[in-house]
C-alpha cells in the first residue's frame, strides 16, 4: 500500500459523481431488498391484505403495504396440511448427502491431484470442470432415462446421485486450489519424522479444514436451491422444498400466502449459511478464479 | 555430482595455466556418497499408487454419473426414443433441427437474453462496485447485497411473478405509476416478457458481478493510480486509464461465468413464464426442457441437448484458458 496522503481535489464533476454514487447505492439497495421484504411481509399477511395495492399513481398510498395484522396461518398451513416438514427433511437429506459425498470423495481426489503430476492430467481436469459447467437440462435427459431403468427416479438416493453430478466436480476443482496452497514440505517434514502418508495427510487437514467446511456448506446451498433435478429426478417420492413450493402454483388457484411462506422457509436457512461462509463465497461462486 | 573429495579448480580471476591450485572443496554435495544411495525419486511407484488410489473413487463415481450418461446421450440422440425402446433413425433428430423454427428461435432468444442480462449486470455491477469500494459501511452493504444470490432461483421467480402480477403486483404498480407500462403485465405481452425475465436475472445476479469487481478493485495497484494523478490525471480519467484495464481479466471471468449460468439455469424462467406468452421467452434450455420432459421426446431432446452441450463445452474451454492465463500472471 502506497502512501495515503495523496490529495484528492474535489472538482464539481467528482463531487457530482460522489453524490450520484451514494444515491445509486441507496436506490439499488431498495430495489434489491424490496422483493425479499415483500416475500417476508406477504407470508405474514392475510391474502386480502397481501393483494391490497394503491391506485395507479397514488404515491401516498404506499403505506398500505405496512397496514396488516401479522398472522402465522400460512406457516401453520404449510406444516399442518401441506406436509412441508417431510419436504424439508427430503431437502436436507438430498442436499446434505450429496454435499458430504462430494466433499469427502472430492477432497481425496483434489489432494492427490494436487500432489502428483501425470500424463493427461490437464485433460482429466478439463473433463471434471466441463461436467460442472454442463447445462442442467442437457445432463438430465440421459440421466433421467438411465435412472428410470435403474428405478432411481423419485428416490432420495437418485436425487443425491443427481446432485453429485454438479457438486463433485465443483468440490474437486475448488479443493485442489486449496491443497495447492499447502506446501508439500509440511508433509515431507512429517514423513521424515516417521509419519506414514495417511498420517501426513492428517497433519495438514487442520490447515484446509475451514475451507472444506465452507465448501460443504456451498455444496448444500447449490443442491438445496436446485429445482430442475428435483422436479424431474425427484418427482414423486423425493419432493424437495423448491418443487413443493412450485407445486403450490396451480392453474386455477395460486396459493400466494403459502407460496410466500414456503419461500421464506426455503430461503432463510440459505441466507444464514451464506453469511456463515461469507469469506469463501466469492471463491466458491467463481469456481476459484477470483479470490477476495 | 562428482564423487571425488578433492578436485582441481581454477580460482576465478587468475589466469589459467600459470597457477593451478588444488583446492579442498567444503560443500556437502561433494563429500563421498555411499554407493548404495540412489537419487531420491519424487514419486516412487508405491506413492503413485497411493495417490491414484485416493483419486479413484471420485473419478469412478464421476465417470458413472457423467461420462456414461454422455455416451448414452449420444446414443439417444441418434435414436427415436420412446418409453423403453430406441429405434435408429438415421440422424433424423439432427436433420430435423435445421428446419425447427422453435429450436433456431430458442438459440436466438438465448443469445438475446444472455447479452441483455450481461450488459445490464456488468454495467450496474461495476458501477456499484466502484461506488462501494472504500465507502463507509462497505462490508455491511456488500453482505446485504448478497441476499438475492442465496435465494433459490425458483423462489425468486415466484416472488417476482407475484410482483409482476397485473392486479396486485407492486412492481407492476410501480411501472404503471411511472407510466412505462399499460395495464397489461410485463410478462403477458410478447414484446416485454423477455425484458421481464432479464430483470429478474439482473436482480439476482448483479451482486455477483459487484463482488467479483470489488475483489478486482482491491488488486488495482495504488502506486499506478497515484503516479497518474501526480501527472495531473483526474479521477475519472484515472478510472478509465488504470482501474478499468486492471479489472479487465476479472471481468472476463465474470462474463464467462454468467454466460454459462444463463445456459445452465432456467428455474426462474420456468417459474415466471414457462416459455410463454407464445414462444416469446422460450430460450433454448426451456425449449429443451419442454421437448424432453413435457412431450417426452427424449431422442429429439438428446439431439438438442448435445448441441447445447457442445457450445457450453467450447465456452468452457475458453474460460479455462482465461483461468490459466490469470494464474500464470499471478505467479
Amino acid at each position: 500500500m502506497a502512501s495515503r496522503e495523496v490529495v484528492h481535489y474535489e472538482t464539481p464533476i467528482t463531487k457530482a459523481l460522489r453524490w450520484f454514487s451514494v444515491a445509486f447505492i441507496i436506490v439499488y439497495l431498495i430495489w434489491t431488498l424490496l422483493p425479499i421484504l415483500v416475500m417476508f411481509a406477504s407470508s405474514f399477511k392475510d391474502l386480502l391484505e397481501a393483494f391490497k395495492i394503491p391506485a395507479v399513481g397514488d404515491w401516498a398510498g404506499i403505506g398500505v403495504f405496512f397496514e396488516f395484522t401479522p398472522t402465522l396461518k400460512h406457516y401453520n398451513d404449510l406444516f399442518a396440511n401441506l406436509n412441508f416438514s417431510s419436504y424439508i427433511l427430503n431437502s436436507l437429506v438430498a442436499a446434505g448427502g450429496s454435499a458430504v459425498i462430494s466433499v469427502v470423495l472430492g477432497s481425496m481426489a483434489a489432494y492427490s491431484l494436487s500432489r502428483i503430476s501425470f500424463k493427461g492430467k490437464n485433460d482429466l481436469f478439463f473433463w471434471i470442470i466441463s461436467t460442472r459447467m454442463a447445462p442442467a437440462v442437457a445432463v438430465m435427459v440421459p440421466l433421467y432415462s438411465i435412472f428410470r431403468s435403474l428405478d432411481l427416479v423419485g428416490t432420495l438416493p437418485g436425487l443425491i446421485l443427481a446432485y453429485t453430478t454438479f457438486n463433485l466436480p465443483f468440490a474437486i476443482w475448488i479443493l485442489k486450489g486449496f491443497f495447492d496452497n499447502v506446501p508439500y514440505a509440511i508433509e515431507e517434514a512429517q514423513m521424515v519424522d516417521g509419519a506414514t502418508r495417511p498420517q501426513a495427510l492428517m497433519a495438514i487437514l487442520p490447515l484446509v479444514a475451514p475451507g472444506i467446511g465452507a465448501f460443504i456448506v456451498l455444496c448444500i446451498l447449490f443442491a438445496w436451491n436446485d429445482f430442475l433435478f428435483a422436479a424431474i429426478i425427484g418427482s414423486g417420492g423425493a419432493k424437495t422444498l423448491p418443487v413443493a413450493t412450485r407445486e403450490l402454483v396451480q392453474p386455477q388457484n395460486i396459493q400466494w400466502g403459502s407460496i410466500m411462506a414456503a419461500g421464506v422457509v426455503t430461503t432463510v436457512p440459505m441466507m444464514l449459511l451464506g453469511l456463515v461462509i461469507r469469506k469463501y463465497l466469492v471463491t466458491g461462486l467463481t469456481m476459484g478464479a477470483v479470490k477476495e | 555430482m562428482t564423487d571425488t573429495v578433492l578436485s582441481d579448480q581454477s580460482i576465478p580471476g587468475q589466469s589459467q595455466g600459470l597457477f593451478r591450485v588444488r583446492q579442498i572443496t567444503d560443500n556437502v554435495e561433494a563429500r563421498p556418497v555411499p554407493s548404495i544411495a540412489t537419487e531420491p525419486k519424487l514419486n516412487p511407484p508405491a506413492s503413485r499408487a497411493y495417490f491414484f488410489g485416493l483419486m479413484a473413487p471420485a473419478i469412478a463415481l464421476l465417470a458413472c454419473i457423467s461420462l456414461y450418461p454422455f455416451c448414452w446421450l449420444i446414443y439417444m440422440s441418434l435414436h427415436d426414443v420412446e418409453i423403453g425402446s430406441a429405434v435408429w433413425n438415421n440422424f433424423e433428430n439432427f436433420t430435423k433441427l435445421a428446419s425447427d423454427s422453435r429450436y433456431l428461435n430458442g438459440w436466438w432468444l438465448l443469445i438475446q437474453y444472455s447479452v441483455m442480462c450481461l450488459a445490464l449486470q456488468i454495467g450496474i455491477g461495476v458501477f456499484l462496485a466502484v461506488a462501494l469500494n472504500g465507502a463507509r459501511f462497505e462490508k455491511i452493504l456488500v453482505t446485504t447485497l448478497l441476499m438475492p444470490m442465496m435465494m433459490a432461483p425458483i423462489v425468486a421467480g415466484l416472488v417476482w411473478y407475484f410482483l409482476y402480477n397485473g392486479t396486485f403486483g407492486w412492481y407492476h404498480w410501480l411501472l404503471q405509476s411511472v407510466g412505462i407500462l399499460g395495464p397489461k403485465s410485463i410478462l403477458a405481452s410478447t414484446g416485454t416478457a423477455l425484458i421481464g425475465i432479464v430483470i429478474v436475472d439482473v436482480w439476482q445476479w448483479t451482486p455477483l458481478i459487484t463482488l467479483i469487481t470489488l475483489a478486482g478493485l482491491k488488486r488495482v495497484p495504488q502506486d499506478q493510480l497515484e503516479a497518474n494523478m501526480v501527472d495531473g490525471a483526474s479521477q475519472v480519467r484515472n478510472f478509465f486509464a488504470i482501474t478499468l484495464p486492471n479489472l479487465y481479466p476479472v471481468l472476463v471471468i465474470a462474463v464467462m461465468l454468467r454466460f454459462m449460468d444463463n445456459f445452465r439455469f432456467i428455474d426462474s424462467v420456468l417459474a415466471l413464464t414457462g416459455g410463454g406468452p407464445g414462444n416469446a421467452t422460450k430460450i433454448l434450455p426451456v425449449y429443451l426442457f419442454e421437448v424432453s420432459f413435457k412431450f417426452f421426446k427424449l431422442g429429439r431432446g438428446a439431439a438438442i441437448a448435445l448441441t447445447l452441450l457442445v457450445v457450453t463445452i467450447i465456452l468452457g474451454m475458453i474460460l479455462v484458458r482465461v483461468f490459466d492465463r490469470q494464474q500464470t500472471r499471478k505467479a
